[in-house]
């Protein structure tokens, strides 16, 4: 898990006492990680902009109105709300369906590599569409274990606990997700190209 | 003698949730054991290219959810 000095409990304290800078903090620590695990599940760009709103809306509602459980961890509760919010999104999706452009909107990601020559950049992002393809390639219940433990920052007992196994199990499961990554990765030799994975 | 550890062990070790006298151990034995170094190593860079997918979103989507906070009290239900 990372380190912060401020912690994120100390944060929400804030944050309820009024201070909109340490919300700021909160909303700037974790908007990856919510955005990646929301973009897994719709795999649509735009979409996952919506529907990161719609969930920090609910966080902001939830917090301000005083129904925050403190004993939970913000980073799980916040993305299981995303998580909850992008399945009813793709259950409406298959009810009403609609034809979806191929996702084209990679200018955040490219600023990312600003120092890049185009053609790195477009090799850097075709990988991370590849390594993304994997991921969803992974059975279900290694998939769900990586994206908790990974993204979510879920420890090992939490995941044991939601998902109804063993710590054990988990661990297992998170194990054979990343070797089942790694050989996937090895055989289209992209896994260990040093500008991009650097040692 | 140089403790063996799990499979497990490792991956509780490179998400930072084994104990400090854990990762001595584990760190020690990395140095005489170089198949259990390359396997961290392994499982490190494949974490790494975990982190690279992580999508970005909009700074305009950013703005809107601190304006919304912002502006909290004058939409929020009395």
């Amino acid at each position: 898990m990372r380190k912060y000095e401020v912690s994120d409990s100390q944060l929400i304290s804030l944050y309820k006492n009024g201070n909109e800078d340490a919300f700021t903090e909160l909303v700037t620590r974790h908007k990856n990680r919510i955005f990646t695990t929301i973009y897994m599940i719709v795999k649509d760009h735009d979409l996952a902009e919506d529907i990161l709103q719609e969930t920090y809306v609910k966080v902001v509602n939830t917090i301000k109105s005083g129904r925050y459980n403190e004993e939970g961890k913000f980073l799980p509760w916040v993305t299981r709300i995303a998580h909850n919010l992008s399945i009813d999104h793709f259950r409406k999706a298959k009810r009403y369906p609609t034809i979806v452009l191929e996702d084209g909107s990679n200018v955040f990601n490219s600023l990312k590599f600003s120092e890049d020559s185009i053609e790195d950049r477009q090799i850097k992002e075709d990988t991370h569409t590849l390594l993304r393809e994997l991921i969803q390639e992974l059975p279900d219940s290694q998939r769900e274990v990586l994206m908790m433990r990974h993204y979510m920052e879920m420890s090992f007992q939490e995941i044991a606990e939601v998902t109804d196994v063993s710590i054990n199990t988990a661990l297992g499961r998170m194990r054979y997700a990343l070797i089942n990554l790694r050989k996937r990765m090895d055989k289209l030799n992209v896994a260990y190209d040093k500008n991009l994975y650097p040692e | 003698m140089i403790k063996t550890f799990t499979q497990n062990d490792l991956i509780r070790y490179v998400y930072q949730e084994t104990l400090e006298e854990e990762n001595i151990e584990i760190d020690t034995a990395a140095i005489f054991d170089e198949a259990l170094a390359d396997e961290l190593h392994a499982l490190k860079r494949t974490m790494s290219a975990l982190d690279t997918v992580e999508r970005i979103p909009s700074f305009k989507s950013i703005d809107k959810i601190l304006s919304y906070s912002k502006s909290y009290d004058l939409h929020s239900p009395k």
